[in-house]
């Protein structure tokens, strides 16, 4: 990926001062990726783990305090990269007093486009993020999610080779989610490379081709979801329904599944059963069908997105206790 | 570059319209100007005389609070807003930006020269007064006046809260009226440390009193604008010295902007 390299950060750091103590925040401690060519890469952390610092040191919002950054094969700050680039803030603030049309507008004239390239590109983006109907509304008018879908149709005004949106699913619900979701798909379809911060695992799983954790300032992981999460069975879950006893309670052949499993809880009428990674399935599946249970369903567990983001965060809660104990 | 600066410049105005800034400004036009019609009639056949007193002096200063007014917000509501993160991340450099923005207040506060002037020009005709040369020159005088307070309260804004900028372009516009008193404190003061005050502010503020000259001495000569007037030489000299300040500023406040973090 060395070459078409469309993003590149090689260990950048960025430092903060506070207001009044002039006390120094390390945002950034070193943080190193790569975004390829036509890719949908998923920047992943959590609140305050630095995703946002690093979209604005590339975006050029911040200065680098160390460390160096490439964005379409220009250093950062870059002026020809960002006539190249879209990019949609997160929680995006826009002239209130405008229309979504004038806003478009507006970027357009910043990128130097004609006014029948501005009226045709706005009028088609308009239509594509669903706000035909709002054309006439200012903005301050706008629901949160209409908002939302203006600043993508704004990120999109220059027919962007690199799209970077900072959290696009913020505060929007399913409907909303599933728009941008697909609406990143297409521009990945369309032969665009798509660069976007999230906290909400499950989205950034669906749709990223690869991704990277930050916490706590530094990358934790960089790959393709699948090879990150491994691919051995972390155990499997059973699903049994089983006769009640003889006298209409627990019968007894539950104490004997607790005593295999790993873990046993009842839902609506069911056993749903933790086998723990070596135990035999078949073996165990013998057992219950010979004391009349009816197996639903057996699921191999494998690990997600969300146990190793949730491992990296515990462990980098657990830095940050020791750090602070010594 | 010039589509950028005028993009920016365009949607600035359209803000102070959208947020009805030039409503207000036409508010004032006609409150001054029914005041130089009652101070008019209250004055001994001084009715023009008043009616082009009161028509400078609106200009002068509503001109020159408008423009501190528009000015401390102007980059400071931008990142407060977070405005600028769609803005500065597209191909505008920061400059630019700055540039651009003070370019949409000139045009705002142009349009307010021009209805003080026209206000002040119907009335005139109306009372039968002829629109001399030396109304011409004291109302450009004044729009310089104008753009120079606008390009301190900018300045001020790259780096300060509106409160702070108010309070600095106000005490600016205040000193640069006084530059005469200076010049004879600097010179005539009995206390050393007093003609250094005099002569540092001298060097480090701009003289506004060269825009407003009508009823002071010019060059060993009373000048007014309902008599002998200031000469062209003059008045370019004195937008001379506007817009050396004016870019002076600008520069400063680019510079200080270039440098910002977003956060």
């Amino acid at each position: 990926m060395a070459d078409d390299a469309i993003i590149r950060t090689t260990d950048l750091v960025k430092t903060y001062r506070t207001p009044f103590r002039r006390k120094r925040v390390e945002a950034l401690k070193g943080v190193s990726f790569e975004v390829g060519k036509g890719e949908v890469f998923g920047f992943l952390g959590p609140n305050g783990a630095g995703k946002t610092t690093t979209i604005r040191c590339l975006m050029g919002l911040c200065q680098i305090t160390g460390g160096s950054a490439t964005i379409l094969g220009q250093p950062v700050p870059s002026r020809a990269a960002r006539q190249r680039l879209g990019f949609l803030p997160e929680q995006p603030y826009f002239y209130d007093y405008l229309t979504v049309g004038e806003l478009l507008d507006l970027g357009g004239r910043l990128f130097g486009l004609s006014h029948a390239e501005r009226t045709g590109r706005a009028d088609r983006l308009i239509k594509r993020v669903g706000l035909d109907h709002a054309r006439g509304q200012a903005l301050k008018k706008f629901s949160k999610g209409m908002l939302q879908r203006s600043g993508l149709a704004m990120a999109l005004i220059n027919d962007p080779e690199l799209v970077v949106l900072d959290e696009p699913m913020s505060g929007l619900d399913p409907v909303g989610r599933k728009e941008v979701r697909d609406l990143i798909l297409e521009l990945r379809d369309a032969g665009k490379s798509v660069f976007f911060s999230s906290h909400i695992l499950s989205d950034v799983e669906q749709i990223s081709d690869r991704v990277a954790i930050v916490v706590g300032g530094k990358i934790q992981d960089v790959g393709r979801p699948r090879d990150l999460v491994g691919h051995a069975p972390l155990g499997t879950e059973v699903v049994l329904a089983i006769p009640p006893g003889d006298d209409g309670g627990v019968p007894a052949v539950v104490a004997d599944i607790k005593a295999r499993a790993d873990s046993v809880r009842v839902a609506h009428g069911e056993l749903i059963v933790g086998l723990a990674a070596g135990v035999d399935v078949d073996d165990f599946l013998a057992f219950a069908r010979g004391h009349h249970g009816k197996v639903v369903s057996v699921t191999p567990r494998h690990e997600t997105l969300e146990d190793l983001f949730m491992r990296r965060v515990e462990a980098e809660r657990t830095r940050g206790a020791q750090k602070a104990a010594s | 570059m010039i589509h950028r600066l005028w993009a920016i410049a365009l949607n600035t105005f359209r803000e102070a319209a959208r947020i009805r800034v030039l409503y207000g400004i036409l508010v004032l036009v006609v409150g001054a100007n029914l005041l130089a019609v009652v101070l008019g009639e209250m004055s001994i056949n001084e009715q023009s005389r008043v009616a082009r007193d009161i028509g400078l002096a609106g200009i002068s200063l509503f001109g020159s609070l408008t423009a501190i007014f528009l000015g401390v917000f102007l980059l400071y509501g931008e990142v407060q807003r977070r405005t600028i993160y769609t803005i500065v991340t597209k191909p505008i450099a920061r400059w630019e930006f700055v540039a651009g923005k003070y370019l949409g207040m000139v045009l705002i506060l142009s349009v307010l020269v021009a209805l003080f002037t026209g206000a002040m020009m119907a009335l005139l005709t109306w009372q039968g007064v002829a629109i001399t040369g030396a109304l011409g020159k004291a109302v450009f005088l004044a729009w310089c006046e104008v753009l120079t307070v606008a390009a301190i309260a900018v300045f001020f804004s790259a780096f300060s809260s509106p409160f702070l900028s108010g309070i600095f372009a106000l005490a600016l516009f205040v000193i640069g009226r006084v530059t005469p008193d200076l010049r004879n404190a600097a010179n005539d003061a009995e206390a050393t440390w007093i003609r250094g005050v005099a002569r540092a502010t001298l060097e480090i503020v701009p003289d506004l009193h060269l825009f407003a000259i009508s009823g002071r001495t010019v060059e060993g000569k009373a000048v007014s604008v309902h008599g002998d007037f200031v000469s062209w030489g003059y008045v370019l000299s004195s937008a001379g010295h506007g817009l050396f300040w004016i870019l002076a500023l600008l520069t400063f406040a680019c510079v200080l902007f270039q440098r910002r973090d977003f956060v």
